[in-house]
């Protein structure tokens, strides 16, 4: 049995750190293997191991039966392995080929020959069956367009082996099956592929073979035939998942009413196009849609932070459009924003300064506009306390907090303020099993007190666990409002990409 | 315990400054040595001349007293998130506005100082509030603005002082205003020395500032722009007042800057007086080594006018040339925002940055 | 006199050239990422090393490559700080334009024993270029010909800048590394390097601008000559969008601008005024930039440190 690729006890450690922890794969010539597990549980540093962007403290990497060394990501592609990072790395200016040959541009007379490189996207584009317009500006590209450019450059540069780092995070359900089929055809044609998930139903549809990790270490090696979600979740997260808070039923009376909510567009095209929708109280209302289609906006409009050219947002009795944000959440509004870095703190601030965002404008906490430090931390303690939020001290760096651990922050601060009304943003994006359980459970827990939550969230399963009625947004519209009992996936599917 | 961490933190935040003003003197030190003299001595030379005897001390702090407030105006804006480079316009209007009205406006002494002050402090302060609603309005960037209207600034008071306003008096026909009535001077601290009322002026507001960014919601709110400005409209702070008010105060302190030295120093507005020593980057760079923290602004600022005041009794005393001084500075800060750490906590750092971002 | 003659042309053309060379390199080194604040330091370092060259060797040519080495060592010593440092490049500027400051100034007595300004007889400044046909024709011929080679120099290096740019791969992968960098590292574009290649050839650019302050028209250094030249540099830089035929625009409006204001003098107007010109006509031309955001985050007005 020969191995394209074998890491074996591979441990890294940062300072007393220990991320890696003797960790082993292997891989066949047209083998698909998923690297599974939680948030933290070392799949990225072991990635970044193999393509040279970090050095291992010990292990070996066997490459075709040779023992090599990457000092960097060069060496790396050099030997044939080749990555498509989950943030993307395009140059949004320059066209698809510009982006897919960059590092081994074609030559004429030393000169950039910009139409040989067009003319061998083409070539690799048939011969992959990956569809890309070879001088569409990147930028202007989708989603899913700019995965293609991505898969296409590890390809261009002559990888073997691609590593796919969370693909499916990003994509829209029909994208996400494309998705799935060109791994297939590239399988079949010879290429390795290393896939790295927390999706596990993707990973039951196209994996040979599943590596799962928790907490650096490897928890289980199995063949697809051998081994059901189930199973794999266990490993995942070492103990069964917790069933959600039973929902009360509630009929409570409108509480967010958005009317004929019209932003305008760069082009001819609105952002948000004479859009309605009501939050009840008691209810949690999901919306469902393709990233770009207005949700964004839509948040936006509703907590101020951008100006609308048409329509009204009224919270009860109060009327939102064109007051203040710190007015709207006076009026008994809360946020929880779709990036947590950009908008819901201060990578700078301390742990204690991202948590006094608003607070610090309470009467509580505010003496003559002296703010009361003293009394503001024994709440700031409790949200600590009750969301397990692990931080070294309240004068830590927020940014120094893991992505999962600020996140709970700034859900304890949002569901802090007692709001009546909560926007949810992608409320879980990028934490851990752990603390999606938490998230899920404070919201849900939200509801059944006859707060009224909008949730927004790329992740189908969240809307389909959490909401009670959900909205699908296409091209800044509402097209359609599903009951909770006759949603599924497929339906919403459909609906998202513009089908009836 | 947490007293113990607070001082590892307050050591953890010196080493960076201190790393810099050892590469400073380094650096000193081989110009020192290649016009042949003596480096201890010459550094012995300038100490003294900074802080040798009550007078040179007193010197030090008069020469200081200018720089601290540049320095606390460019730290509220700094804090805030912006980067006012406009601080020597704003001290030169706000000079030239406060010795006109302490020359124009009728009254007692202490009504001419308090015009002068109010008259400096809007000057700065107005001028700076131009780059800011440019910035906001318009989009104009702030970090160039603020230089050009330098220039506009500087010609603009000389114009004023070289013809309308200009000292006809004297025999030679210098640009500078007349000479201010002794009524409205600033008093001296100490008879026959020259550190002014103006220097207890800096001090009360760097504790004032310090105060303010610290313990209140103005404070948080400046700091939160500064750390991250979406953060900030998110929370519902106002961007875009917060914003023109620092640059407000900003512009303003810098006038103020000025202000004193013509109250308590020149008792005129001499074109140059201001320009001619580089108060305004040396304000510049106190905020910088300090971090724009109001009190260590005031502590850097006193430590760069030493290294001015003494660098002037090195030259008066051996063949050093004076100019040792700006290279000295110029080092210092080349080197304060410079990563240079040692090794063991840059690994604990990464290590727990992966882990974050894992 | 008329307001605009001939010879404002000619002066206007002859005083671009260093805000040209100057802002040249500012946007190099702006697309690999850095804001270069440190223009003026650099111009200034470069105007004084090139009198140094010229009165030790006796030669013109010596003391413009002398003026482009001096440079090129601030300017080393600046991506020491910025990039292998990671100082805040902003502040690493400001810095630069400190410390030559006092390093010219220091130079000035420990080399020629002299303060405020050195000059001597002997030394030779630059030629002046007649170009044989161009030379015969009427008008055109008086405002082409004639100038210093660095004038030209200038020209052309705004020309090959731009082929640089768009049309070698090493250009294109410049201009990658500026857009985004982690994406260029994560490609194993050699991007430190380009960013240190970038920042010589700003320090080149910049040395000759120097030389040609100082040997252009009187062959002499005086303190702090720049005169804010490398400011005006920086804003023509990011008037033109670091684009170079964009630069040769905004270059072209300031020395316009700077020879008008020179001229205005003879008109009886308060020399405050006329040479208040240049910077209120730049605020005026800032508000007509488009895409005014783009520049914005390159020069990290986000936060000092």
């Amino acid at each position: 049995m020969t191995y394209v690729l074998e890491m074996k006890e591979m441990t890294k450690k940062y300072g007393e750190f220990l991320a890696n922890d003797k960790i082993s794969i292997h891989l066949k010539k047209g083998e698909v293997l998923a690297i599974v597990g939680e948030n933290g549980a070392g799949k990225t540093t072991l990635m970044r191991m193999l393509y040279g962007l970090e050095q291992p403290t010990s292990g070996e990497i066997i490459l075709n039966g040779r023992n090599v060394k990457f000092s960097g990501p060069l060496d790396a592609i050099e030997n044939g392995i080749g990555m498509v990072h989950q943030h993307f790395m395009l140059f949004s200016d320059f066209t698809v080929t510009e982006n897919i040959v960059i590092g081994h541009e074609p030559k004429r007379n030393g000169f950039f020959n910009r139409k040989a490189a067009a003319e061998k996207v083409k070539e690799l584009s048939d011969q992959y069956k990956i569809n890309v317009n070879p001088l569409k500006k990147a930028g202007d590209c989708s989603i899913g367009e700019q995965q293609r450019i991505e898969i296409l450059k590890v390809l261009y540069q002559g990888a073997d082996i691609i590593i796919l780092d969370e693909p499916t995070a990003v994509l829209t359900p029909l994208e996400v099956e494309e998705l799935l089929k060109t791994i297939e055809f590239l399988a079949l044609q010879g290429k390795s592929i290393i896939l790295i998930t927390h999706k596990l139903p993707e990973v039951m549809k196209v994996a040979d073979q599943i590596t799962v990790l928790r907490n650096g270490r490897v928890t289980g090696n199995v063949l697809k035939q051998h081994t059901d979600v189930e199973q794999l979740a266990t490993l995942m997260v070492g103990r069964e998942l917790q069933k959600l808070t039973q929902r009360v039923q509630l009929d409570g009376e409108p509480l967010l009413v958005v009317d004929n909510l019209t932003i305008g567009g760069k082009e001819e095209k609105p952002i948000l196009d004479d859009l309605s929708l009501t939050v009840h109280r008691g209810e949690i209302v999901g919306i469902a849609g393709v990233s770009g289609n207005g949700q964004s906006e839509l948040i936006l409009a509703i907590t101020g932070l951008r100006k609308i050219d048409n329509g009204s947002i009224r919270l009860g009795e109060t009327i939102l459009d064109g007051t203040s944000v710190a007015n709207r959440r006076s009026a008994g509004l809360a946020h929880i924003p779709e990036d947590r870095y950009l908008w819901g703190a201060a990578k700078e601030a301390t742990v204690e300064e991202t948590g006094l965002m608003g607070y610090y404008r309470k009467k509580t906490f505010n003496q003559s506009s002296f703010i009361r430090l003293n009394g503001f931390r024994e709440l700031l303690k409790g949200w600590i306390d009750r969301f397990e939020i692990k931080t070294p001290s309240l004068d830590e760096k927020s940014g120094n907090l893991s992505g999962g651990n600020l996140q709970k922050l700034i859900v304890a601060r949002e569901l802090g303020f007692e709001t009546d009304f909560l926007i949810a943003a992608e409320p879980t994006r990028g934490v851990d099993i752990g603390a999606m359980e938490y998230i899920h459970e404070a919201i849900i827990e939200k509801r059944n007190n006859g707060d009224g939550v909008l949730l927004v969230s790329s992740e189908l399963t969240e809307i389909l666990t959490l909401s009670d009625r959900i909205a699908v947004m296409y091209e800044g519209k509402i097209v359609d409002i599903l009951n909770r009992k006759e949603a599924t996936e497929e339906k919403l599917s459909v609906l998202m990409a513009g089908g009836n | 315990m947490n007293r113990k961490r607070k001082l590892q933190q307050l050591l953890k935040s010196l080493v960076q400054p201190l790393t810099a003003v050892l590469i400073g003197l380094l650096t000193g030190a081989v110009a020192i040595s290649l016009v042949g003299a003596s480096v201890l001595e010459t550094y012995k030379v300038m100490w003294d001349g900074a802080f040798g005897n009550f007078y040179f001390v007193t010197a030090t702090f008069a020469r200081a007293t200018p720089i601290i407030l540049i320095g606390l105006g460019l730290a509220i804006a700094f804090r805030a998130g912006v980067f006012n480079m406009g601080a020597e316009g704003q001290m030169v209007l706000g000079a030239v506005s406060a010795a006109l009205a302490a020359l124009y406006v009728p009254g007692s002494g202490i009504i001419k100082i308090l015009a002068a002050l109010a008259a400096g402090f809007l000057a700065g302060g107005l001028w700076s509030l131009l780059a800011g609603w440019m910035e906001t309005r318009f989009k104009v960037q702030l970090l160039i603005s603020t230089l050009l209207l330098n220039y506009v600034a500087v010609l603009f008071a000389g114009y004023l002082v070289s013809h309308p306003f200009q000292d006809k008096s004297g025999s030679a026909a210098l640009a500078q205003t007349p000479m201010i009535d002794q009524v409205a001077w600033l008093p001296k601290l100490f008879p026959g020395m020259s550190v002014h009322m103006g220097f207890v002026i800096a001090i009360v507001l760097a504790i004032i500032l310090f105060i303010i960014l610290r313990f209140t919601s103005a404070g948080y709110e400046v700091r939160m722009l500064g750390y991250n400005p979406f953060f900030a409209e998110y929370g519902g702070i106002n961007k875009i007042k917060v914003l023109l008010y620092s640059m407000f105060f900003s512009g303003g302190i810098a006038g103020l800057a000025g202000t004193v030295e013509v109250l308590g120093s020149q008792y005129r507005y001499v074109e140059g007086s201001l320009t001619v020593p580089g108060y305004a980057w040396t304000g510049l760079m106190a905020a910088l080594l300090a971090n724009s923290n109001p009190l260590g602004t005031a502590v850097a600022s006193i430590l760069l006018a030493a290294l001015q005041t003494g660098a002037m009794g090195m030259e008066r005393n051996t063949e050093v040339p004076l100019e040792i001084a700006s290279v000295i500075q110029g080092v210092l800060i080349l080197f304060v925002t410079a990563k240079i750490t040692m090794n063991w906590w840059k690994v604990k750092k990464k290590g727990r940055d992966i882990h974050g971002a894992a | 006199m008329e307001l605009l003659d001939l010879s404002f042309f000619t002066s206007a053309i002859r005083m671009i050239s260093p805000i040209l060379l100057a802002a040249l390199g500012g946007a190099l080194c702006a697309r690999v990422g850095i804001f270069n604040v440190g223009l003026e330091g650099l111009i200034l370092a470069g105007a004084f090393s090139a009198i140094v060259g010229n009165y030790y060797s006796g030669s013109v040519l010596v003391a413009v490559l002398t003026g482009a080495l001096g440079s090129v060592l601030v300017s080393l010593l600046f991506g020491l700080a910025a990039i292998r440092l990671k100082a805040n490049p902003i502040v690493a500027g400001i810095a630069i334009n400190f410390l030559v400051l006092g390093l010219t100034t220091f130079g000035l007595r420990a080399i020629f024993d002299v303060k405020g300004a050195f000059y001597d007889k002997n030394m030779e400044g630059l030629p002046k270029l007649d170009i044989p046909v161009i030379e015969g024709i009427p008008v055109v011929g008086k405002l082409l010909s004639g100038h210093s080679p660095l004038v030209y120099i200038a020209f052309l290096a705004a020309i090959l800048l731009y082929i640089f740019f768009y049309r070698t791969v090493t250009g294109f992968r410049v201009l990658a590394v500026g857009k985004n960098e982690a994406a260029a590292r994560s490609l194993g574009l050699k991007v430190t390097l380009l960013q240190y290649g970038a920042i010589v050839a700003c320090g080149i650019l910049c040395g000759l601008a120097g030389a040609q302050l100082s040997l252009g028209q009187v062959t002499m250094f005086t303190e702090g000559m720049t005169a804010g030249r490398g400011f005006i540099a920086l804003v023509a830089m990011m008037l033109g969008q670091s684009h170079p035929i964009g630069i040769v625009g905004s270059s072209l409006l300031f020395g316009l601008m700077d020879a008008l204001s020179i001229r205005l003098q003879g008109f009886s107007m308060p020399t405050q005024f006329t040479a208040m010109l240049p910077y209120i006509i730049t605020i005026f031309a800032m508000f007509f930039l488009k895409d005014r955001g783009a520049d914005s985050q390159l020069s990290g007005q986000q936060s000092s440190r």
